[in-house]
Order: structure tokens, then sequence, then C-alpha cells
């Protein structure tokens, strides 16, 4: 399994490609999920960061093998507790 | 066509003049829309009309149907059950309203390009009429019932926010998720229908439920077109699915631990009261909406799952890095 910080920073790259925002705003303001949808010219609804959410999810088994699986969240969730939960589910080793 | 309308219309009337004319054959939804259109070179005026004879062949009065209604008879059960359908029943016709606006921009989008899409999409937004308007008996019955019943009227406050147009999205997304929430609202139905005495509001529910099975069956066949076409992906489908179905998902309506306060418009499935919730809730009928909602991915996309783990899965494969 790969460090927790190589993950996080894996992760990170692949939510902000997928959302199409920086770094910077994203996890500088540790934006809520409303907030992404709110900011991003790429997301309309939840049902499309649901999709940005599975792309990187895609990404993440492709690099380490692993599969995340993500509960439905509310819009009031972090940017920084998707991450958590993120790395919990590559911790917790499901291989694919 | 003109001429052929009306000797049909003639026949159905029982104005026929001749025991040599063929019978009509019974209305119905055509299954598979796209071929229709793109290989048997049926035209918009075609399926109008077979949408518009299923419509007219369907139809019940809410009048009649209330006179039967023993108000006497109810249960507090009954009574709760009635007005929370019909505060859900009045948001039909926002989304409705939507729907007739979205297919029409995406019609054009597909005028020049794929005259089949664009026929598919203007026969879903024609369609629509026949949709808001039976979904307005449904409305009309619940909410002049719970009147009868001595509830409070609804004030025009109330009925402006629940009026509020839906948001678009992609139209596969939209024509998907209708046709889950249709059977849903049927399953919910058929759950209340079996538990009420009266025959007059058992009768009521009973119309009510079928008539969401038919949407059900329109919206399938609608989202299995545009599908079929190649201009909308699959994996669209499939995102709703899972939406419904996830951990936590839609399907668990107001049951579910998170559920979103929206400003833009009102979803009656999250606003369920105590009672109603616990019965569309309960586990047999979770399980009748869950095999609805994979029925109804399988005929739109043409892939079979049998649980929501592998509705996951086809979702992650269909939508890549």
């Amino acid at each position: 399994m790969a460090e927790v910080a190589d993950l996080k920073d894996f992760i990170g790259r692949k939510f902000c490609e997928n959302v199409g925002l920086s770094p910077e705003v994203l996890f500088g303001e540790d934006l809520s999920l409303g907030e992404v949808i709110l900011r991003s010219e790429k997301m309309h609804n939840s049902v499309d960061l649901m999709e940005a959410f599975a792309k990187s999810s895609n990404a993440l088994r492709k690099e380490y093998g692993v599969r995340v699986r993500l509960p439905a969240l509310s819009l009031e969730t972090p940017i920084s507790r998707v991450m958590e939960l993120f790395v919990q589910e590559c911790q917790q080793g499901r291989n694919s | 066509m003109e001429a052929t309308a009306y000797q049909n219309a003639s026949l159905a009337a029982g104005l026929g003049e001749s025991d040599t004319e063929p019978a009509l054959q019974r209305p119905g939804v055509i299954r598979d829309l796209y071929r229709a259109f793109k290989e048997e070179g049926r035209t918009l005026m075609d399926i109008t009309w077979e949408q518009h004879r299923h419509h007219e062949s369907r139809r019940w009065s809410v009048m009649e149907l209330l006179a039967a209604v023993r108000p006497e008879q109810l249960t507090e059960l009954d009574r709760f059950v009635i007005w929370n359908a019909g505060r859900a029943e009045m948001t039909a016709k926002p989304s409705a309203d939507r729907m007739s606006r979205l297919a029409d921009a995406e019609c054009r989008r597909f005028q020049s390009t794929e005259p089949a899409v664009a026929s598919i999409i203007q026969s879903l937004g024609t369609w629509s009429r026949y949709w808001n308007e039976e979904e307005s008996h449904h409305e009309m019955g619940f909410l002049q019932l719970t009147r009868m019943l001595g509830f409070a009227s609804l004030d025009d406050a109330t009925v402006l926010d629940y009026r509020k147009i839906f948001p678009d999205d992609d139209l596969l997304r939209t024509v998907t998720m209708l046709s889950f929430s249709e059977g849903i609202a049927a399953v919910n139905y058929g759950q209340y229908m079996r538990r009420v005495r009266d025959p007059g509001l058992k009768a009521l529910f009973k119309h009510v439920g079928a008539d969401e099975v038919q949407h059900m069956q329109y919206f399938i066949s609608f989202a299995k077109a545009m599908v079929d076409s190649g201009a909308y992906p699959a994996k669209e489908a499939f995102a709703v699915a899972h939406l419904f179905l996830r951990e936590g998902g839609e399907l668990y309506g107001v049951a579910r631990e998170q559920v979103e306060h929206r400003e833009t418009h009102v979803n009656w499935w999250d606003h369920l009261e105590e009672g109603a919730s616990e019965m569309v809730a309960a586990p047999e009928s979770l399980e009748r909406k869950r095999s609805l909602i994979l029925h109804a991915l399988k005929r739109i996309t043409g892939i079979s799952c049998a649980s929501a783990e592998e509705v996951e899965d086809t979702w992650l494969e269909l939508v890549g890095c």
C-alpha cells in the first residue's frame, strides 16, 4: 500500500482535474460539496459530482489496485472529509 | 391522413359503416421507439395518435371516484396518507413543465443532424402533455379529498412554492429518473391500496397507481430509444440508478440519513411525513422498488444487473478515468 501522503497527493490531483477547480480553491478553502457544484463550471448537480468522484475512484484503482466505494454524502460535507473517506477506504485495502 | 384518422375515430366511437373495416388495435406504449422512427418509417403523427388513443382509452373521472369515497369510514392513517399524497402530486406539474421545455430544446439540437433522435425527443415532449394532464387528476383527486376531510386548504404561497419548476439536467438522466420515480410511486400507491378498507378510496389509489405504472412504461420507452440511438450514453442511466440504489440513496426517500434541503424546488419524496414514510420504506416495499429499478435499467440500456453493487461496478466501468 502506498504512503498516505502519496495517496492524498494523487487523490487531490484527481479531484481537482475531475471537478475543474484548482487545489488552492478546492482544498485551500475546504469547499463543501454544494460549493464545489456552485463554483465549478463542469458541475451542475450532485450527479456530476458523483461522476467526478467515480472517475477519481477509477484512477485510484488503475494506479494502486484499490476499489473505493463512497456512501451518499450531504452537500454540506467538506472536501477534506471526502478525502479522508477515500484514504480510509484505501487503507482498508479493498483490493479490486 | 385525415380521412384515415376520421375513419379510425368513427370506428372507435361505434360509428363504423362496414363490418369489413379492421378493428382498432388496443392502444399501448410503443416499446421500440427508435426502430419505429428509424426502420419502420413511422412518423410523429403516427406516434402522437397512438399516444392520444392510449391517453383517451385510460381516462377516468376524479369527480366520480371522489363521490364514492365515504369520509366517515376513513382511518387516521388513511387521512394522513391522503394529505401526503396530495402534496406529493403537487410537484408533478413543475416536473412536466420542465420536461416539455427540456425536450423541445434537445429536439432542436438534433433536428438537422439526427432526425430520428429529434423525433424521439419531440414525441417525449408531446407526450408530456398527456402525462401532465393525468397527473392533474392525481393532484386534484387527493387535494380535493383533503378539503372534503376538513383539512385546511393549501394557501397560495404554498402552491407557488410547490410549483417551482425543477432545474434542468441531462435529458437521459431526467427521463431515467422519472421512470424510477413513477415506479416508486406505483409501489407506494399499491402499498396504500392494500391497507385501505373504504372501497372508494381503494379505487382512487388503484387508478392513480395504474397511471403511474403506465408513465413508468413510457419513460422507459423514451429512455431506451435515446440509448438505442447512440446519441445518449448508457452511463447516464446507470448514474441515476446508482444514485437511487446506493447505500443511503434516493430509493430510501425520507427514511435516509441525508435529506437535502433544496431552495430551487420541492421534492415531495423528501418530505413525506411520519406514518406514510414508514409504509413506503417497509422492506417488502423497498424490495419491489429495487426490482423495478433494475428491470427499468435493463430495458433502457440492455444491460442486466442483479444488485446495487453490480450497478455501481457497471457504472464505474462505463464512466472510465
